[in-house]
């Protein structure tokens, strides 16, 4: 098999001619984003914390009791979508009195389609491989090289860590080498996005997002789409009325009655509900460690701000009530609160990508050995 | 090397923990496909050197697994709401898929590199199972049909064996076990043994058919009513399904304590076939007589010493056993017995020619089916004298059903002493008959005569069977030997067959070492045989196969009386 990462040879060879280059110590060292990325991007894109207003049109109880709608019954959801994304350092290019790190990142996102009988193929998928600067600290001529060195090769992108990086920006890192792997997780979050609006689909033919909706879907009009949180933000807080019957909860209290195969009732995002959530315990209580754990944020484009149909909300929580069945358990933490299709379009994805070994062997700083 | 036509049904995996190598391979099956153990499947691989079509690798399945991303039971467990739901199927199948492990036989250009991930896998056709095997490279006159490898699509080959790796010179004897009660064994052996006459030059071969079970083989020369089915089965092998012809099959039937009454032999047979009655007189089997006393230990040598004085003396007609004519003048008169005493002879002691009389007694007179006789009349012949006339083209069954096992193992070991010394013996300047130049025995119930080491004293009847066993081939003379369990046959017989057949097998049995020579795999499908399937290993083939075989054309007795 010929060395997948030759392609980036070129770009390599260019930085060693041009800057100079420290090489990772013992090759590729992979870097992490965040672990709690999603929870933090959750509380700094979504806007207020306390919600005050519901936005459904039966708004009588705070919980619902949910029928699991199965697929034999009622196939909603169709298409499932996730994102991976893994970066390593490869070294750090001085050039003057400049630095920055050299990163390679996999990016790639999938989505599948579960049939009527159940079985799931793959739709379509993007994969790409990123080499990642921080433009501002290389010269002008010697980022067009980088450039020169890239173009035209298929699945290779040149990358900016400084620009074009929500998640680096809402968590305000200022460091070089984490916003270089939030970059690479801000890609794949856009090729979600892309595999999501490419694709058509029928009105019936539901997809879920892995995750919680950016705000780049408040203008949604496309075919109908939630998108499912595994993790989300804990500072919610909820606020019903005025005077001596208000009520006041957070987020804790709101899930810890809500039972299994329960909702709660729908709420608007920032208030405004161009985006609406709403919470459903999927998993009881009962075999799990915390009251936070079973539960699935759904989050649904509503462009028109109307309050939305509270049967249509049910029949969503039921199709979702029934994809407990089955679970990653033992492969994934978040197992409780995964969803299955969503777990194997992920499985799709890092299954293409090349293993720590190939990208560790595969991946050469070009240096000449001096005579 | 044709090109693979019809649809892949899998493609090659090798993973960081499980990697193919030049040994065995792995492949996961296209959903929805059938594939079994003993399916033998074709794998693309790098084209020969300097071509550009592809080379195949060519697998025999010996396991296949269904594996899940499920991490444990567990999480089955959970996924079915805590165990709670046992009716409804899943939102989402599992994800699983079907793989299968194939021991690599060949490749169609010698190539042995591991075959690649992602290989397209197809199921081999009737060409490719015969080059996977090594069949390709027999002769065709050397071709000897074995069954037919049946496979999941329902591609169907026959199996041959090499005549030289079963007659010799190459290798030779045929050893096949199995639990009983299937009427696999003997029908196999019989099956073959007609597949080696109906193929090979008609005089050649002369045969000789131990019966050991009612009259299982004493109506071969009866037809037997045969389905559609089954003589489809004999037509795809290319053999026909004709009973033995009578004018070349040769009963002998013991000699019985009534017969000379009733006319009616020893036999189960009812009505007999055509016979000839074979009896054992003294004078006659004076050579033999170590024979009789080969279960009974003897860590002294006196007994065999007994023996062989009495052999020598009656055999070189000496003075002191001139009056010795029959078996009771044996026990009765000088030179062993004087009024009714046990005598010294020689340096023997009285006590131990009393211990071989008393022996004696039980089994020629006690407990004698009647195949003792004081003289042999006119009516009886000997197997010695019928055995050492054998014929080419001729078959010879000689009935020992009814007989005690001392007697059994007597006759046993004439056949194979008659035999061993047709072919070891100095020929006579005036005597131009000419031995044919095979001779195979079948005999089931090995373990009687040869049982595995630990279970039994050395004898003079194992000295036999080893004999043939280990230079019987050289001088023609093959041993198709049959056993419930491999294990409890000597290993130098067994070992020294190359071609070992094996039926249905107790799953204790399979862990004995003899069974080391198959994969664990291939093991554990052996108690999963049906009637009728087998599993053959030949040293041409580089796996042992799962055949087929048709039911015998010709009436099996199995009525007991």
């Amino acid at each position: 098999m010929p060395n997948p990462f030759q392609p980036l040879q070129s770009a390599l060879r260019t930085l060693v001619e041009n800057a100079q280059v420290l090489p990772a110590t013992g090759q590729a060292v992979v870097d992490m984003v965040t672990p709690d990325l999603e929870e933090i991007y959750d509380q700094r894109t979504t806007g207020e914390a306390t919600v005050q207003t519901v936005w459904e049109t039966d708004a009588r109880l705070l919980y619902r009791s949910i029928q699991p709608i199965p697929r034999s019954e009622e196939h909603g959801f169709r298409y499932f979508i996730d994102g991976s994304a893994r970066t390593y350092f490869i070294g750090t290019v001085l050039e003057q009195d400049r630095s920055t790190p050299v990163q390679v990142s996999q990016v790639g996102a999938a989505m599948v389609k579960r049939e009527d009988d159940g079985r799931i193929r793959v739709t379509s998928n993007r994969r790409t491989i990123l080499l990642t600067l921080e433009k501002s600290q290389v010269s002008d001529p010697l980022w067009q090289d980088l450039e020169q060195a890239l173009t035209g090769v298929p699945g290779y992108t040149l990358c900016d860590s400084a620009t074009n990086n929500r998640y680096a920006d809402a968590m305000d890192l200022q460091e070089s080498r984490p916003r270089g792997a939030h970059r690479a997780n801000w890609h794949m979050r856009e090729l979600e996005i892309e595999l999501a609006q490419s694709l058509p689909r029928a009105n019936d033919e539901w997809l879920v997002v892995d995750g919680s909706l950016g705000n780049e879907f408040e203008t949604w009009r496309g075919a109908p789409l939630v998108g499912v949180a595994k993790i989300f933000r804990r500072d919610s807080r909820f606020e019903f009325g005025t005077g001596p019957r208000a009520r006041k909860i957070n987020l804790f209290g709101l899930l810890k009655d809500l039972q299994e195969n329960q909702r709660t009732i729908v709420f608007p995002r920032n208030n405004e509900g161009r985006i609406v959530f709403w919470y459903v315990r999927i998993r009881p209580q009962k075999g799990l460690d915390y009251p936070l754990m079973g539960v699935i944020k759904v989050e649904m484009p509503n462009p028109d701000r109307e309050p939305v149909d509270s049967q249509l909300v049910d029949r969503i929580s039921g199709w979702l009530i029934a994809e407990r069945r089955v679970t990653p358990y033992g492969r994934d933490g978040r197992w409780h609160a995964h969803l299955y299709p969503i777990y194997i379009a992920e499985q799709v994805i890092r299954s293409q990508f090349y293993s720590e070994e190939v990208l560790k062997l595969g991946i050469r700083w070009p240096f000449q050995i001096s005579t | 090397m044709t090109k693979q036509t019809s649809q892949p049904i899998g493609r090659g995996s090798a993973t960081e923990r499980d990697p193919n190598t030049a040994e065995k391979f792995k492949f996961w099956i296209r959903p929805g496909q059938m594939v079994n153990p003993f399916d033998i499947v074709a794998a693309e691989h790098f084209p020969a050197e300097g071509g550009s079509e592809a080379s195949y690798t060519f697998g025999l399945v010996t396991n296949i697994q269904h594996i899940t991303d499920a991490a444990g039971h567990l999480a089955n467990f959970i996924s079915n709401d805590f165990g709670e739901e046992v009716d409804e199927a899943p939102q989402t199948p599992r994800q699983g898929a079907n793989v299968a492990e194939a021991a690599v036989l060949s490749n169609s250009a010698d190539i042995y590199m591991p075959v690649q991930n992602e290989s397209r896998v197809y199921f081999a056709d009737e060409d490719k199972i015969h080059l996977s095997l090594g069949i390709d490279g027999i002769p065709q006159e050397r071709r000897v049909p074995a069954g037919l490898i049946q496979m999941s699509n329902g591609t169907q080959a026959v199996a041959y064996l090499d005549r030289h790796f079963v007659l010799g010179p190459e290798a030779g004897h045929v050893n096949i076990s199995g639990i009983s009660g299937l009427a696999t064994k003997t029908s196999y052996a019989m099956f073959l043994i007609q597949s080696l006459l109906q193929t090979g030059p008609k005089h050649e071969i002369a045969v000789i058919l131990l019966n050991v079970k009612y009259d299982d083989l004493l109506r071969i020369h009866e037809a037997r009513e045969l389905s559609e089915e089954e003589r489809k089965q004999w037509k795809q092998l290319d053999l026909k399904p004709d009973p033995w012809p009578s004018d070349r099959v040769h009963y002998l039937l013991p000699w019985g304590k009534n017969t000379q009454v009733t006319g009616r032999p020893n036999s189960f047979a009812d009505p007999p076939p055509p016979y000839k009655a074979y009896a054992y007189a003294l004078r006659e089997t004076a050579s033999k007589l170590d024979l009789l006393f080969s279960d009974i230990p003897d860590p002294g040598g006196t007994l065999s010493s007994v023996i062989g004085e009495i052999m020598t003396g009656i055999g070189g007609n000496e003075t002191a056993w001139r009056a010795v004519q029959t078996w009771d003048d044996l026990l009765t008169k000088p030179p062993l017995v004087q009024q009714g005493i046990p005598q010294k002879f020689h340096n023997i002691h009285p006590s131990s020619v009393g211990r071989f009389l008393r022996l004696l007694r039980r089994v020629v007179k006690t407990r004698q089916s009647g195949v003792f006789v004081p003289q042999l009349s006119t009516r009886m012949t000997t197997i010695e004298r019928e055995i050492g006339n054998i014929q080419g083209g001729h078959t010879y069954v000689v009935d020992i059903a009814r007989l005690s096992p001392e007697e059994q193992t007597l006759v046993f070991g004439d056949v194979l002493r008659t035999v061993y010394g047709l072919y070891s013996g100095e020929a006579l300047p005036f005597d131009d008959y000419e031995p044919p130049s095979k001779v195979i025995i079948f005999v089931d119930e090995l373990n009687k005569y040869a049982p595995a080491r630990g279970h039994g004293e050395p004898s003079p009847i194992l000295e036999q069977v080893l004999d043939i066993a280990e230079r019987g081939r050289s001088f023609g003379m093959i041993l198709f030997s049959a056993q419930q369990f491999l294990s409890a046959v000597h290993e130098r017989v067994t070992g020294n067959s190359a071609t070992r057949v094996l039926g249905r097998t107790d799953s204790a049995e399979i862990n004995a070492g003899n069974y080391r020579f198959l994969d664990q795999d291939i093991r554990n499908h052996l108690t999963r045989l049906d009637k009728g399937e087998l599993i053959l290993s030949h040293p041409i083939y580089r796996q042992p196969v799962k055949i087929r075989f048709p039911r015998p054309p010709f009436q099996q007795g199995r009525v007991q009386k």
